[in-house]
């Protein structure tokens, strides 16, 4: 192994990617995404005290949809959200118990264990003032476009109602409800909140963040074991020639012959509702998906690498090796395929890429990522509100996934560029 | 060769003439501006499905077989359009005569038997058509009517629909077995036979006949109005065979000219039928419909479309962009863009849509959203204490209204029971005296705890079988998360629909989110769910089973509607609360919106036959 | 090159039983029966549909009877529950038999869809073909066209601001995913579009046949069409131009005199015509696959659109047909591209 890397290292090719500026940039941005996964992988292992969990990712933080950045939300959808609060509140006050449930990301009513004979009249009275003010607001035809005798207070003795003053008690006095936040609550809130949430309340850019982790998990899973599968079965293919030549060569024929998205349809559908549509186990529900791309994928490595081992076989050290008499499987695993590492390399960063598009894509139409979020289903559950007029669903999957991609893509051609450079295309 | 200028003006020539073309096709295909040298009245109308699977009555099952199919074919009685009653007893407050001349008169004979006498119009007849002498189409007889019904009867058509007159008309089931054994034998659909005596069917004339019927069964009634009872022609069905399902002859009032205006998957075309014969625009309403001027075409001749065009969705987003470009006269409005149009505060059109002059339509839906338990499953199933004690911890876990307003916008009814508003034997305000409907987290604990899993300890994952879809996905973590409160993991199977059914037909699914739409408006209907006899593959998916239950079950089926059956009706919905082999429940109310200039518009989802009430304004 | 032509056909042929039996045997590992049945069903209902579907025969002529589950065919020798069974009374052979006549339904024997109980899946077919290639192939010639064009120019100012702009873009094109394209082309390239200019200039959805039609329902899937897939192929035409432009023989026109435009069109693009066409030729078969994700959001009744809807209705007499039609294409356009390849570049020899 020690050799294989030093070899590697070895190469003239490494220099010179190394000196490409740019594709040393695009490889730190993967680094960060893979940290950025990692760090989310790590709710597997460590639930609640560290990464994301499946659990947290799908918690609303807030109880409507808001637009990211701070944008303040539209007067209808704050009063809602008020509403919503308040009545979640209430009722958890009135059953004298689950007061300690009601959270939004950050923001805890109270911490467990802290429910009080105070607590709960200070709740109360709360809850009185909103519903009060609440009663004030409901009036009015649309918030968003107040009119009526209610602002001019034509009505004799009725003072004209300020919507926006009324709006913003309405909100500090539920603020209010809840546990003063930490300054270090204070900014989580607010990068949880930075990209908006979608009409359940979720945390856009906490779900950007966590669908990372499902973008890497295929593609990393299944551009290895394509790579490794086809650089194997190609590279024995060109060594060892006659049949099992042959038997590599009307393997992939006869797996190209069929369409992709065809045979995936039909292995997605035979697998379904089986086994594999278990949430439990994130990492073996996508099995079928990686099935099916494995089978397709693999296809390519194999054509490249069994191309460069016919040339290499040919080469003097093989030839020599062969003389003194080591074994073939030995040449094979030694000599041979080290020399291809670098194919390897790129084929599993353009495979990356091939892989992160295909899931986006199946899991747009709702083959794929059955469970939790992915830069496909977010896709596809912001088509409705793309008609609304709001993108920040769209635009957070699209420009995560945008980033990453074009990062692999940089980072392919620079390596191709660096060593394969009589390569075309 | 070519200079660089030279080479430039070909380029900028080539694109020119490339351009040029393109503009000339967009030209040609671009539409015309609605009502421009139009006589004819025309409407295109969505139907928010893939479209009908057939449309021959026999073989139809969905609701979309049945919006299509009731246009060119007609029942016995139909629904009335206006004066819709807030209550439902029988079926007399609900319809009114279609191919009948006067509605059906009724006499209980001494043997426990019932007799209906009808008598058809005499104007009644069907499409003009190639199978019939001379190309145009005759009268309708009483000879018809047995013959349709028969075809329910028929292994050819596998019995799609028999179960409407199972056990209802005499002599008729054994008439079905004798002939299933003819076809067995003969080996072959033809040799079913027509013409067989069935005792029940009893002509008196060509437009007068009886029939008897087993017991006063209550469902009759009702089923005279649905469209699988619709009446078929003899010479259609022997001249196209399995095609009719493509080539409806019907006594409608539209026709479907040419085969090949039914692209399915795409649209529909239909055409009126220029022979269909006098009927009228209803000229009774209440005041309320009076001023949404929905008398304004009292009297008038039906229909009033020329010609109408069907359009299947199936992706939502679509038909409500189609909507907002004024290609459809009506849409339905997905849960999704309620708020586009609506102020989900109040309910009301907001003043974008208002002012535009849109009309706006809410239709309280015949629903019985629920989430099912298998009775016969291991862990939940089972009438003993422990076990009903889980499933009722389970009810209290779900907050139902927060489900409603999370996902339709809190335009959704929450209630007690599995009968929907209106009919009887809903529980009043939707309250049921025993309730077991959430969420109340404490009381959920407990039971749980009495149940022999405190806080959720030693219970397995359960498996829960959703569809795939819409915001199913949210709306399935969302359950997961209810349930987490009280430590019980649920493990969400998302399927398609068909194999969602077959885990419910093989009895696989522990628990299941699944609704019923009630067939007719008796509580029979959904009271059935829960009949021993219905279990799967039926549509008793919980495959519940209690002799009382099945012992009152068939009492009411036969009882007049009255204060003694709605008496009865609330103890098996007591009985079926307390059981608690489902959580539930929810109604959905459908909104729907209009363009300003379709007149006649309230739409209705317990018939679908009222396009042919529907008008367009004159071009704007 | 005939001897060649006949063994990979011949090669082919057990290739193709064995898609085709896999692609069965798929399928029928869940019961559809119960996807047919409507709301009120029996278990006769249920027996019944099964034995009109055609399934209650064995797949294969060798098969184990179940007891509760009997075939409605008798067979020929049996041995405890495994019988033999007549060939062309199994589901598998019956299949090919009609693969071999090719014949998918007609009048008088039809071979009925099961999602649209009164059309043969032979005609559901044939309609399909025209509107799959009233896209693909516009999408195909621009797409090559637009990539060879642009790969010139970026070759021929190869450095060039115009180049590196170019290939930012194409880049761009390749990175965002043909989902995010469809969403926003439906929203503004259609519903805003329309808005602005007042008729409808790109429908949403929809599909009406005729030329004339062609700019409102098919232009804007090939728009997208074209945008996503140029990148690669405009990417690999400029490797391949800016290669040609390094050898000897183009600086020996330059130094002589010829005039940049000259050397271009009548020297660089001949020679680098070779892989272009190659790679062109590759991307023939998908052709006839088209786009499933662009046909099926854009509604459009293309073979896509058809099979994805089979496919999830469990239309098995749809799904076998098409797949068993659409993999003996593919694999007769993958032996022509090897042919015509081999005839193009003289240098290669099949093998």
């Amino acid at each position: 192994m020690r050799g294989i890397v030093r070899r590697f290292q070895a190469r003239r090719g490494v220099g010179k990617f190394l000196r490409n500026r740019l594709a040393v940039g695009a490889l730190g941005i993967i680094v960060l995404y893979v940290l950025g996964g990692a760090w989310v992988a790590l709710g597997d292992v460590l639930p609640g005290r560290a990464g994301v969990t499946y659990a947290e990712v799908e918690q609303p933080v807030w109880p409507a949809a808001v637009p990211g950045l701070g944008i303040p939300a539209t007067n209808e959808r704050r009063v809602e959200a008020m509403r919503i609060i308040t009545r979640e509140v209430k009722r958890a006050v009135n059953n004298g118990e689950g007061l300690s449930d009601i959270r939004y990301g950050q923001l805890r009513l109270l911490p467990r264990a802290a429910e009080s004979e105070p607590e709960v009249e200070r709740l109360s009275g709360l809850v009185e003032e909103a519903e009060e003010l609440y009663d004030q607001l409901a009036e009015f035809e649309d918030l968003n476009n107040p009119t009526g005798p209610k602002t001019e207070g034509s009505a004799p003795g009725e003072a004209a109602i300020d919507v926006p003053a009324t709006i913003a008690e309405l909100e500090r006095a539920v603020h209010q409800m809840f546990a003063p936040l930490s300054a270090w609550q204070s900014v989580k809130q607010s990068m949880l909140l930075s990209l908006g949430t979608d009409r359940q309340g979720r945390s856009t850019a906490l779900r950007a963040v966590f669908s990372i982790k499902v973008a890497l998990q295929v593609g990393i899973v299944v551009s290895i074991i394509s790579v490794l599968v086809g650089t194997l079965l190609g590279a024995a293919a060109a060594y060892f020639g006659g049949w099992v030549d042959h038997a590599v060569v009307w393997l992939y024929s006869t797996l190209s012959s069929m369409p992709e998205l065809i045979l995936l349809a039909v292995l997605v559908y035979a697998f379904s509702g089986s086994v594999f549509d278990r949430v439990a186990n994130p990492w073996l529900a996508l099995v079928p998906v990686y099935a099916a791309m494995c089978m397709e994928f693999w296809i390519g490595p194999c054509r490249v690498i069994r191309g460069e081992t016919m040339k290499l076989k040919e080469l003097e050290y093989v030839q020599a090796a062969t003389a003194i008499g080591f074994g073939r499987f030995y040449i094979l695993l030694r000599h041979v395929i080290p020399n291809t590492v670098h194919l390897m390399f790129i084929n599993f960063s353009l495979l990356f890429i091939a892989a992160i598009k295909f899931e986006v894509v199946l899991s747009f139409l709702g083959l794929g990522v059955k469970v939790g979020p992915s830069w496909g289903r977010m896709i596809q559950e912001s088509t409705q509100e793309v008609i609304n007029g709001n993108f920040w669903q769209i635009g957070a999957a699209t420009a995560f996934m945008f980033v990453l991609v074009l990062a692999f893509n940089i980072v392919s051609d620079a390596l191709q560029d660096a060593f394969d450079p009589k390569h075309v295309g | 060769m070519m200079k660089r200028a030279h080479l430039a003006h070909r380029v900028v020539a080539v694109v020119a003439v490339v351009m040029g073309w393109v503009a000339g096709l967009a030209a040609a295909g671009a539409e015309q501006p609605r009502g421009e040298g139009v006589a004819e009245k025309f409407a295109r109308l969505p139907i928010r499905a893939d479209g009908p699977k057939s449309l021959d009555p026999a073989k139809g099952s969905t609701v979309y077989d049945n919006q299509v199919i009731c246009q060119f074919y007609e029942t016995l009685l139909q629904n009335k359009y206006l004066v819709r009653p807030a209550s439902i007893t029988g079926y007399e407050d609900v319809s009114e005569p279609l191919l009948l001349a006067e509605m059906p008169k009724v006499t209980d004979s001494p043997n426990g038997r019932q007799v209906w006498r009808f008598k058809l119009r005499d104007d009644a007849v069907f499409h003009d058509d190639a199978c019939f002498p001379g190309g145009k189409g005759r009268k309708v007889v009483s000879e018809d009517v047995f013959y349709s019904w028969r075809r329910l009867a028929d292994p050819a058509y596998e019995y799609e629909n028999y179960w409407l007159l199972q056990d209802t008309i005499v002599g008729l089931d054994e008439y079905k077995e004798a002939q299933a054994a003819l076809v067995k034998a003969g080996g072959g659909g033809k040799a079913f036979d027509y013409a067989a005596p069935v005792e029940g069917f009893t002509k008196i004339s060509d437009s007068e006949f009886e029939v008897v019927l087993t017991k006063p069964v209550v469902r009759f009634g009702w089923v005279l109005s649905m469209f699988q009872t619709s009446i078929v022609a003899r010479e259609a069905v022997e001249k196209y065979g399995d095609t009719l399902g493509k080539h409806p002859v019907g006594t409608g009032p539209f026709v479907l000219k040419d085969e090949a205006d039914w692209k399915p998957g795409q649209n529909l075309v239909m055409h009126r039928n220029p022979k269909y014969r006098e009927a009228f625009y209803p000229s009774e309403a209440t005041p309320k419909e009076k001023e949404q001027g929905l008398l304004g075409a009292a009297g008038k001749r039906l229909p009033f479309l020329d010609r109408v065009e069907l359009v299947f969705y199936t992706p939502d987003p679509v038909m409500w962009q189609d909507f907002q470009d004024r290609k459809i006269a009506y849409t339905q409005v997905p849960a999704e863009y309620f708020e586009q149009a609506f102020v989900k505060r109040t309910q009301k059109l907001n003043k974008e849509y208002s002012d535009k002059g849109v009309q706006a339509e809410a239709v309280p839906l015949l629903d019985f959203i629920f989430r099912g338990f298998n009775m016969e499953d291991p862990l939940l199933g089972g009438y003993d204490e422990k076990r009903t004690k889980l499933r009722q911890a389970l009810c209290l876990a779900v907050d139902l209204e927060e489900q409603n307003d999370t996902f339709y916008n809190g335009i959704n009814t929450v209630y007690d029971g599995p009968i929907p508003p209106p009919l009887d034997g809903y529980p009043k305000g939707g309250k049921a005296p025993v309730s077991f409907r959430g969420q109340n987290l404490r009381k959920a604990r407990q039971l749980l705890a009495e149940a022999g899993y405190p806080e959720g300890k030693g219970l397995p994952e359960i498996d829960y079988y959703t569809s795939k879809g819409g915001n199913q996905a949210e709306q399935t973590q969302f359950e997961i998360r209810q349930f987490e409160q009280i430590g019980v993991k649920l493990n969400p199977k998302m399927v398609d629909f068909s194999e969602l059914i077959e885990a419910i037909n093989d009895k696989k699914a522990q628990m299941f989110g699944f609704a019923w739409g009630t067939d007719y408006p008796d509580p029979e209907n959904n009271l059935a769910l829960f009949y021993s006899k219905n279990k799967a593959p039926g549509a008793n998916h919980y495959n519940y089973d209690r002799p009382e239950f099945d012992a009152m079950y068939e009492q009411i089926i036969v009882m007049k509607p009255g204060a003694e059956r709605t008496k009865i009706i609330e103890k098996m919905r007591d009985m079926v609360i307390a059981d608690a082999p489902f959580i539930g429940s929810m109604a959905r109310t459908r909104f729907y919106l209009a363009q300003p200039w379709l007149k006649n518009f309230k739409p209705s989802e317990d018939f679908y036959n009222w396009f042919k009430y529907l008008d367009v304004a004159e071009a704007k | 090159m005939w001897s060649y032509l006949a063994r990979r056909l011949l090669y082919s042929i057990p290739v193709y039983l064995g898609i085709i039996l896999i692609m069965m045997g798929a399928l029928r590992i869940r019961d559809p029966v119960s996807a047919y049945l409507g709301k009120n069903a029996t278990a006769e209902t249920a027996a019944l549909k099964k034995a009109s579907m055609g399934l209650d025969r064995p797949f294969l002529p060798i098969a184990v009877e179940s007891k509760d589950d009997p075939f409605g065919v008798e067979p020929l020798a049996q041995v405890g529950r495994v019988g033999l069974y007549a060939p062309m009374k199994t589901q598998y052979f019956e299949f090919l038999s009609r693969i071999v006549r090719l014949d998918f339904g007609s009048a008088e024997k039809p071979y009925r869809s099961w999602q649209f109980e009164s059309e043969d899946v032979g005609a559901k077919l044939a309609d399909a073909v025209w509107p799959t290639l009233k896209i693909t192939i516009p999408t195909l010639v621009l797409t090559a066209g637009i990539a060879i064009l642009v790969g010139l120019l970026s070759a021929a100012m190869r450095g060039s601001a115009i180049d590196r702009t170019l290939m930012v873009l194409v880049v761009l094109g390749m990175s965002i995913s043909v989902v995010v394209f469809i969403v926003l082309g439906q929203v503004f390239g259609s519903s805003w579009l329309n808005g602005k200019l007042g008729f409808e200039l790109f429908a949403s959805n929809g599909y009406e046949p005729g030329i004339g039609n062609w700019v409102r329902y098919c232009a804007l899937p090939v728009i997208i069409g074209v945008v996503v897939g140029m990148g690669y192929d405009a990417r690999f035409y400029r490797a391949v131009m800016v290669e040609e432009t390094g050898r000897d023989y183009i600086t020996t026109a330059i130094a002589k005199g010829a005039p940049r435009s000259k050397v271009i069109f009548a020297h660089m693009l001949k020679n680098a015509m070779i892989p272009v066409i190659t790679r062109v030729m590759i991307t023939i078969p998908f052709l006839i696959t088209g786009s499933i994700v662009m046909e099926y959001q854009f509604r459009i009744p293309g073979m896509g659109k058809l099979l994805i809807d089979a496919i999830i209705n469990k239309d098995f007499p749809l799904i076998q047909t098409f797949t068993a039609v659409l993999a003996g294409l593919f694999i007769l356009t993958n032996i022509l591209t090897d042919v015509l390849y081999a005839l193009v570049d003289p240098r290669v020899r099949l093998a």
